[in-house]
């Protein structure tokens, strides 16, 4: 038991890099309709985005920006010369999925050619460590969290209190209609891939700081608890997302620390599918039917 | 020819085969059924373990291998045991997943599925031995046969030849049914086809079990040949690489499924192996570092994959338009957009 | 079916064994079938770099038979699926493929029985414990299975004063495989296993695990996994609690886990916690300089030729292709069907044997008549009867300069005691 509350404080971390990563996952979904399962390697390609500025000497938190702005630029570029490409060729849905595989192939083997089998750490200096409430948590720890609340507290505010929000949420729920009442459905989608993709690449940046070393695939490796959060919530549903996070993360440290270490991941996906047995759509989501994947 | 040749050969025929009857089952569940199944590979698998602890005689204390249910099923027994028991998990995973979510959550709920199965074989050590998995399967009636090992081996990929064609004649009669037909409604437009009478939940459940079976006995019919199973050999990328099949091969179409099996995991995975280590540029003699070649071979599976979607985003064998279903009308009628 | 495979076996053998050998024309080929992709992707550089230095030094001395030899590699990509095609390719298509270092434990069960059908003599490096009664013909063996590998780590740990052992293995195959001996020996020993914990890979966060573990109270932790869930677990136990003393295998000797977790912890941290029990090779002596020297010269094809200088793994694959290459020359001809049974001739140490250390100075006694004892870069190679070569372990640590100090050694016989 006296374990337990620890287990909570490490899961607030956990949920936090999955927090980040599962509402920019989901936020390009939710507009885009566009399955990305290369978004595990966007977040290793920003990763190792944020190694090189690291290497050349610049601070780590720097880095981490200079890795948000690859990531997005990285993903609009991806959708545009890609997967906008394959849309506008009529591929669809299903097939879309298997392009982002492709993609997802491409992208972690020209990582692994370029930068050889091997492992990477960033230069980052020791931080101090503090107790609350039995919970230990180090600075870098903290900003972490904190840089998961910024990002969701700008997500919110972004969609709710702006015309591009707006406008997001426009296309999100009919493209068609949404253009016929004069949303520049294109510029829309570009930015949504560039606020994914920035979310991606602070994801990745954090997800690194946490495993302490990464290869091509460490991205990749966390693609499902990613998804699995965003559909625990309810897919395209940022505040599902973020609600989803929270429970994998807790639900995985509390499973290592209660139940059996290498369970852990089992455990967090049974729950997810235990709360769709409950509730089919996710936790927050009202079904937005016109959303059905057509296969 | 060589027996090495002869060896090489006979391999490839038969995990064509195989891969013949994997992507048919998963057409029938994602072609003509709609079912997004990111779990496919699951269904292979059990199929595989089912057979091989079936056919591996009872374990024992000093055994270098450990699992549950140990016995030695004579032929062909265990084959049946593999698709009865993938069949008995599809449903148990379709009454779940089928009946309510939404289809998107489908294909998610089942990469995860995917993933918590793999998990669960690896750290449940007991089970089917955990992450070293099982080998020395017997191979089915080679005491018996008697035969040189090429000779048997040819015995075999004709003996795989013959369920992939019993398999093809069996798909291809569900998809030209009535049945298949109502299927390829309800893909197309759930509602329009509910609307008609049809029991949706129960025809995608059939579909899906059926789908399963053939994933099973195709796990079955690989395992008794390779004599070795373990969880690396069924990581959840393995679906996509049937599904890109279906992809290139050409969604619905049971000979694009062929067709589809032969060039992705066959031809693209097994081509790709034949990239040289070293070549002279410019008068210099470059060595690839190890590693950078199988890397390069990934990346050229990608680039053949976006080749095919772009070239012929319908697949090479594209879905024939049915008599009965005007299904265009039907989609865009139901469709916003 | 094993009984069945057997008789096959000799039935070949003795069909060969009246037939004349094959012709050879050109180069001659040695094959790395190994993981170059995948989990254990780190497996194949290690062992390939062995085969470019034999083959250097073999070509150099004038070849064999008067052919020269070439090494390549085939990538099992680290499971047997994909092994088993890659393993039937490798031999339908390769040109004069007299011989192989590999298979690794991830594909050996489902390849082995292929490999040795078509009759080339393969180095395995798998740890598998099935393959310690061996009955293939064509396999050797020359590095000691995982399980005694756990033997050696629980036998130093006791040495060192150790009572509270923690194992924290990861859930994979070669790092499974350490743990049941670690912990019975650890136990028979006087030793107490405080915690078993069996980690998932690849996780983001092992905190609650490293806690779990802090609970336990352990004096030194034992363990093997990937480099990034080592990396990460270290460090966070390094957060939360502070380093305890570390005592691995010889996957994390490897270089990508030493840069890993040197990066996750610090290198100077690693080097005060860091000890790794790995099969014994000396990395001296005169064998071992002809290896060095020519491995420090081939850094056009071998990256970072240094990482591998102690690696036993290297050495012995390195040996492997020596021994072949040597066994050719006895037997006159580079047929495997005939060289493979001259294999164990060839690092015997009978008597009147002159001691040679290099495939040139084997070449030479060979020429001059003389029988030959060939003692390998990794130390002397004494062969069982199943075709496996187990001799001691080495303990080696860590310094910050990239080198690894030997620390102890576990012989051979003690680690019989516990098998």
């Amino acid at each position: 038991m006296s374990q337990l509350v620890p287990a909570i404080g490490f899961g607030l971390i956990t949920a936090s890099i999955l927090a980040i990563a599962a509402v920019g996952f989901t936020l390009q979904f939710s507009v885009t309709n566009i399955l990305n399962l290369a978004y595990g390697d966007v977040m290793t390609a920003s990763a190792f985005a944020a190694y090189i500025a690291n290497h050349a000497g610049v601070d780590i938190w720097l880095s981490l920006l200079m890795a948000a702005l690859f990531g997005a630029v990285f993903s609009m570029l991806l959708n545009r010369f890609v997967y906008f490409q394959f849309v506008r060729r009529g591929t669809r849905l299903f097939g879309m999925i298997i392009v982002t595989i492709a993609m997802s192939l491409i992208i972690q083997n020209v990582l692994l050619a370029v930068f050889r089998p091997t492992f990477f750490s960033y230069e980052v200096s020791a931080s101090a460590s503090y107790t609350f409430a039995g919970m230990i948590l180090t600075g870098s720890q903290l900003a972490i969290m904190g840089i998961a609340v910024v990002a969701m507290v700008s997500v919110h505010l972004l969609s709710t209190r702006t015309r591009l929000g707006k406008a997001m949420r426009a296309t999100a729920t009919n493209p068609g209609l949404a253009r016929s009442c004069g949303v520049a459905t294109d510029r829309v989608i570009d930015v949504a891939w560039l606020l994914s993709g920035a979310l991606c690449g602070i994801a990745g940046v954090v997800l690194v700081l946490n495993t302490a070393t990464f290869s091509e695939v460490t991205g990749a490796n966390f693609l499902v608890p990613i998804i699995a959060a965003a559909v625990l919530g309810g897919i395209g549903q940022p505040y599902g997302a973020m609600l989803g996070a929270v429970t994998i993360g807790l639900a995985s440290e509390v499973a290592a620390s209660v139940i059996n270490p290498s369970y852990k991941d089992v455990v967090a996906f049974a729950i997810l599918i235990v709360v769709l047995l409950v509730r089919p759509q996710g936790i927050l989501s009202e079904v937005a039917s016109g959303k059905e994947v057509a296969a | 020819m060589s027996d090495a040749m002869q060896f090489y050969l006979s391999t490839l025929l038969i995990y064509l085969f195989i891969d013949v009857m994997g992507v048919l089952g998963l057409n029938l569940q994602f072609g003509v059924a709609g079912i997004i199944n990111f779990a496919y590979i699951v269904f292979v698998a059990v199929g595989a373990y089912t057979a091989a602890v079936v056919s591996l005689g009872p374990d024992f204390p000093g055994n270098f291998q450990h699992y549950l249910f140990g016995a030695s099923w004579p032929f062909p027994l265990p084959i049946l045991a593999a698709g009865a028991a993938s069949g008995v998990l599809s449903l148990v995973v379709g009454l779940i997943s089928l009946r309510r979510l939404r289809s998107d959550y489908q294909a998610m709920v089942m990469l995860v599925l995917s993933l918590i199965a793999t998990l669960t074989a690896t750290n449940a050590t007991g089970l089917v031995n955990g992450p070293a998995g099982l080998a020395n399967v017997p191979q089915p009636l080679f005491d018996q046969l008697g035969l040189p090992p090429l000779e048997y081996q040819w015995v075999y990929a004709i003996w795989a030849g013959l369920l992939t064609a019993l398999t093809f004649l069996f798909v291809r009669g569900i998809t030209n049914s009535p049945l298949g037909r109502t299927l390829r409604a309800m893909r197309d437009n759930d509602r329009a086809a509910a609307a008609l009478g049809k029991n949706i939940t129960a025809l995608r459940l059939l579909i899906f079990v059926v789908g399963g079976v053939i994933a099973g006995i195709s796990g079955a019919v690989f395992v008794e040949f390779i004599q070795a199973w373990s969880p690396g050999s069924w990581l959840y990328p393995e679906t996509f690489v049937f599904l890109a099949a279906i992809i290139v091969g050409g969604s619905a179409n049971n000979w694009g499924a062929v067709v589809g099996a032969l060039l992705v995991p066959v031809g693209f995975l097994e081509a790709t192996r034949f990239l040289p280590q070293d070549f002279n540029l410019f008068g210099r003699h470059v060595v690839l570092f190890s590693g950078l070649v199988d890397a390069l071979q990934w990346v050229a599976v990608g680039l053949l994959i976006l080749v095919f979607l772009w070239f012929r985003p319908q697949g090479l064998f594209p879905e024939r338009p049915g008599r009965f279903t005007p299904r265009a009308a039907i989609a865009s009628a139901g469709k916003g957009e | 079916m094993a009984v069945a495979f057997v008789v096959t076996v000799a039935a070949c053998g003795s069909t060969t064994q009246s037939a004349t050998p094959k012709t050879y024309t050109g180069t001659l080929t040695f094959a790395s079938f190994n993981p170059f992709t995948g989990p254990d992707a780190s497996f194949g550089p290690e062992m390939q770099a062995g085969c470019i230095v034999a083959a250097h030094l073999i070509n150099k001395a004038g070849g064999v038979l008067g052919h020269q030899v070439q090494c390549i590699t085939v990538d099992t990509r680290g499971d047997p699926a994909d092994a088993v095609p890659a393993a039937q390719k490798m031999i339908a298509t390769t040109s004069n493929l007299v011989g192989m270092n590999g298979p690794s434990s991830d594909e050996a069960q489902a390849t082995v029985p292929i490999i040795n059908r078509a009759h080339i003599p393969m180095f395995a490096d798998t740890g598998q414990a099935a393959f310690d009664k061996n009955s293939n013909d064509y396999f050797w063996r020359l590095t000691p299975p995982d399980d005694a590998a756990g033997i050696a780590m629980a036998i130093y740990a006791y040495r060192k004063g150790y009572r509270r052992g923690a194992a924290v293995f990861g859930s994979d195959l070669s790092s499974q495989s350490n743990v049941p001996t670690l912990v019975s020996t650890f136990k028979k020993l006087g030793g107490q296993i405080v915690l078993n914990q069996s980690l998932a890979l690849d996780q983001s966060s092992y905190r609650s695990e490293v806690q779990a573990a802090v609970a336990a109270n352990p004096d030194v932790i034992f363990t093997e996994a990937d480099p990034q869930t080592d990396a990460a677990y270290l460090s966070q136990l390094q957060q939360l609690h502070g380093l305890i003393p570390v005592i691995g295998t010889e996957p994390t000797i490897q270089p990508a886990w030493i840069k890993a977790v040197g990066g996750a912890i610090g290198k100077a941290n690693l080097a005060q916690i860091y000890a790794a029990a790995q099969p014994y090779a000396p990395s001296q002596g005169p064998a071992w300089k002809v290896f060095n020297t020519e491995l420090l010269a081939s850094a056009s094809e071998i990256p970072q030729p240094d990482q591998w200088a102690q690696d036993p793994y290297t050495q012995t694959d390195y040996d492997a292709i020596v021994t072949m290459a040597l066994a050719m020359i006895m037997a006159n001809t580079p047929d495997p069907s005939f060289f493979n049974q001259q294999i164990a001739n060839v690092v015997a140490d009978s008597p009147g044997a002159t001691e040679v250390h290099s495939y040139q100075e084997g070449k030479d006694a060979l020429a001059a008549g003389k029988k030959i004892h060939y003692v390998g870069a990794g130390g002397p190679i004494v062969l069982d009867k199943y075709h496996n070569s187990s001799g001691a372990f080495q303990v080696a640590g860590y310094a910050t300069d990239g080198s690894n100090p030997q620390l102890d050694i576990v012989s051979a016989a003690d680690i019989a005691k516990y098998a």
